[in-house]
């Protein structure tokens, strides 16, 4: 809206100006279908984003940068994360950026886990015990609570709280709340709750691929709707130094695993393992 | 000079307050400034000085009106000496400086000034009912007819003699009552007549300059209770930094009160500040400081830690053990971490963990959890623990481990981090024990 707005301006501005007869001139020689380079910058098109007025703090992963309007995950704003599971992807989604959160000193207080954090697996993305708060929220009110007291003092680096029984109005007042918040907040919600209206500034949904990838579709940003997934390569827990180039791609082990299997035990239990296993692979060959 | 003047509501028989109410207003004005003097029914203090310190005579009058307000005071003035503010307060005006005081104090009624009221019914047979008119008696009449106090009251609101004060000393102790207007029957609802007497101990801790990390409130049931019980209770509230920041001991009061159940109606209440330390202050700076503008983090897990338990908000400790359940401990936020930092492992650990291991079912040998699950790394033999009893006496067991992790992928349910371990007669069992999210 605001750059409309200021696209308008700068048509006033320009007989302000004065244009000179060499504008002029360069107007005229332009291409059709090519825009003059003044015009050309205050053009707002309906592929950009709008404007972020806060800041970001990179997501770690550039491809995932380039669909986030700003550049990377919004402070002073919700950020949705929804899955179809918990306690599958979530540290490496948001590993790199708490990295860069507690590497300028912030805290990172997590409400609610699904399971217990394991401190030694979270040293691989950065984070260390002086950095670390568990608020072992269990009730939903008491999860609403913490969170919104966390957002409202906006003392803490990160935020990533567990809200799988949210209701929108739940969200749209942590989100309020957010606007005067300085850290990030993450709320892992299920995936279910795509359906459902949000307050929430950024929502995306992230699923798991076994190839060692996050795949991350926007469903909400401040900018044109996002299509396709995005494919985020990531080595949770410091396994990347273990790797040989042949785990690097387990789809293929995998693959190479199941006709032998169904080769060499014939049996009524492998009768049926059989084409569960091929609709694997072809579920894979769509997916990939 | 600027004097302000608290009144006090009067009781209902016109008797003065009592005296623990003008002692609590005293101590918290002496917040504003050490020149506090009590006088009948009003608390004046003098706060020329420590205009700018609280932020401007604007902002200082609103912070008095205010806080006044939640102590009970009844009106307000301001005046260039203490017995014309003290006047204008029982006549009800609050601005001594928007006129010439000569003007403002002769349109008052004479009974305003405590002197006039021995000589009331003389000097109204005499045609006097203002101030204006006792004044434009002659002085020579009034000094023979009437006592020396008369004249001089008169010459000192009119500014035309000195004052003469005996400051308020400040307590050592912070001890304060409160009569509560009615039985109050639920301990939330004890929160309003505590917060007044927080509100003093503040203004009390801020003379001082000094903050508490302990007080206690006391309540006493009232005499209509039954037998079986006792006489009150009380609650000792404790912060981890020193504080007089009064909505932060105001939430922290609210949330301890919230579990608290009453036995009896409640008639009084008591606060006392059990534990007092001097406070650093903050330097006031030209340049806003950003990292100050919120609450700290301290003072948020406090209050999430006084409504859950101190139990459920805590930090981890590395301990220097290669099993994976003794590889961290938890312990609450306020504990100090351990001076001499652990190394972390530099192998790949899982980023979740299970309480509690979970056994997998198998099918020819192989560990299912949402589907078969497909070893990808491993073995990483875990072993040890012999050294490690659990529990006491008979029933005492080693935490002994002797186990092979593998890195386990999951279609559906990501990459696990699993173990086999060896039963009694060569049966091995696989269980997962963490996730790598």
């Amino acid at each position: 809206m605001s750059a409309v707005l200021s696209w308008a301006g700068d048509e006033d501005a320009l007989p302000a100006l004065g244009l000179t007869s060499t504008a002029r001139s360069r107007t005229r020689r332009s291409q059709p279908g090519e825009l003059p380079p003044e015009v050309e910058q205050a053009l707002w098109r309906g592929c950009d984003f709008g404007s972020q007025g806060g800041t970001v703090v990179s997501s770690g992963f550039a491809a995932l940068d380039a669909e986030l309007p700003g550049g990377g995950w919004p402070c002073q704003a919700l950020s949705e994360v929804l899955s179809p599971q918990q306690s599958v992807l979530e540290w490496r989604l948001i590993g790199p950026a708490l990295r860069d959160v507690v590497s300028r000193g912030g805290n990172v207080v997590v409400v609610g886990p699904p399971k217990t954090p394991h401190l030694p697996g979270l040293h691989h993305t950065g984070i260390d015990e002086k950095h670390l708060v568990w608020v072992q929220a269990e009730a939903p009110a008491e999860r609403l609570w913490c969170t919104e007291q966390l957002v409202k003092s906006g003392s803490c680096g990160a935020i990533v709280a567990w809200l799988p029984q949210a209701r929108p109005e739940q969200i749209r007042r942590l989100q309020v709340c957010a606007q005067a918040c300085d850290g990030l907040t993450f709320l892992f919600r299920p995936a279910a709750a795509q359906h459902e209206s949000s307050a929430a500034s950024l929502r995306v949904v992230a699923t798991f691929g076994v190839d060692w990838e996050v795949r991350v579709h926007v469903v909400k940003r401040r900018g044109p709707a996002h299509d396709g997934l995005i494919h985020l390569r990531s080595f949770p827990g410091g396994l990347d130094s273990v790797l040989t180039p042949r785990l690097l791609v387990p789809s293929e082990l995998i693959a190479a695993r199941a006709p032998s299997r169904q080769r060499t035990h014939q049996g009524p239990v492998h009768a049926l393992g059989g084409p569960a296993a091929s609709s694997r692979l072809g579920r894979h060959a769509t997916a990939g | 000079m600027l004097w302000a003047a608290l009144l006090l509501p009067l009781g209902s028989a016109g008797t003065l307050p009592p005296d623990e109410a003008l002692r609590g207003v005293a101590t918290w004005a002496l917040q504003f400034t050490p020149r506090v003097a009590v006088s009948e029914e009003a608390v004046l203090f003098e706060v020329e000085a420590s205009v700018r310190l609280f932020g401007g005579k604007r902002a200082l009058r609103d912070r008095v009106v205010q806080e006044g307000a939640d102590l009970g005071v009844k009106s307000f003035a301001w005046a260039t000496n203490s017995l014309a503010a003290h006047a204008l307060a029982r006549a009800g005006i609050e601005n001594g400086f928007k006129r010439p005081l000569d003007d403002l104090l002769d349109g008052l009624p004479m009974g305003v000034l405590s002197a006039v009221g021995p000589h009331h019914s003389t000097l109204s047979k005499l045609g006097c009912r203002t101030l204006g008119d006792v004044r434009r008696l002659p002085r020579g009449g009034i000094s023979r007819r009437f006592d020396k106090d008369l004249l001089g009251a008169i010459d000192r609101a009119y500014g035309l003699q000195p004052d003469g004060h005996t400051w308020v000393q400040m307590p050592d102790d912070f001890e304060a009552k409160l009569e509560l207007m009615s039985r109050v029957e639920m301990a939330p609802a004890l929160l309003f007549g505590a917060r007044r007497l927080l509100l003093q101990m503040c203004g009390w801790l801020a003379a001082r300059h000094s903050g508490t990390t302990a007080f206690t409130l006391k309540w006493a049931h009232d005499s209509m209770r039954s037998k079986e019980v006792g006489d009150g209770g009380e609650l000792t509230i404790r912060t981890a930094a020193p504080s007089r920041n009064l909505e932060h001991l105001c939430r922290l009061l609210a949330e301890h009160l919230a579990k608290v159940e009453l036995e009896a109606p409640v008639g009084d209440l008591q606060m006392v500040a059990t534990e007092v330390v001097a406070l650093n202050e903050r330097s006031e700076s030209l340049l806003p400081d950003e990292t100050q503008a919120g609450e700290s983090l301290q003072l948020v897990l406090e209050r999430i830690a006084a409504r859950l338990g101190p139990e459920r908000v805590l930090r981890p400790v590395l301990t220097d053990d290669h099993r994976l359940e003794w590889m961290q401990m938890w312990q609450p936020v306020p504990k100090p971490l351990p001076r001499k930092a652990i190394d972390p492992v530099d192998m790949p650990q899982p980023t979740w963990v299970l309480p509690i291991p979970l056994q997998l079912s198998t099918r020819n040998d192989r560990p299912l959890y949402q589907g078969l699950l497909h070893l990808l790394t491993g073995p990483h033999r875990v072993e040890g623990g012999w050294w490690h009893r659990l529990g006491e006496g008979e029933g005492a067991t080693t935490a002994h481990v002797q186990r092979d992790y593998w890195v386990a992928l999951s279609e559906h349910a990501g990459v696990l981090w699993v173990y086999q371990e060896r039963l009694a007669s060569d049966e091995t069992a696989w269980y997962l024990h963490g996730v790598f999210a």
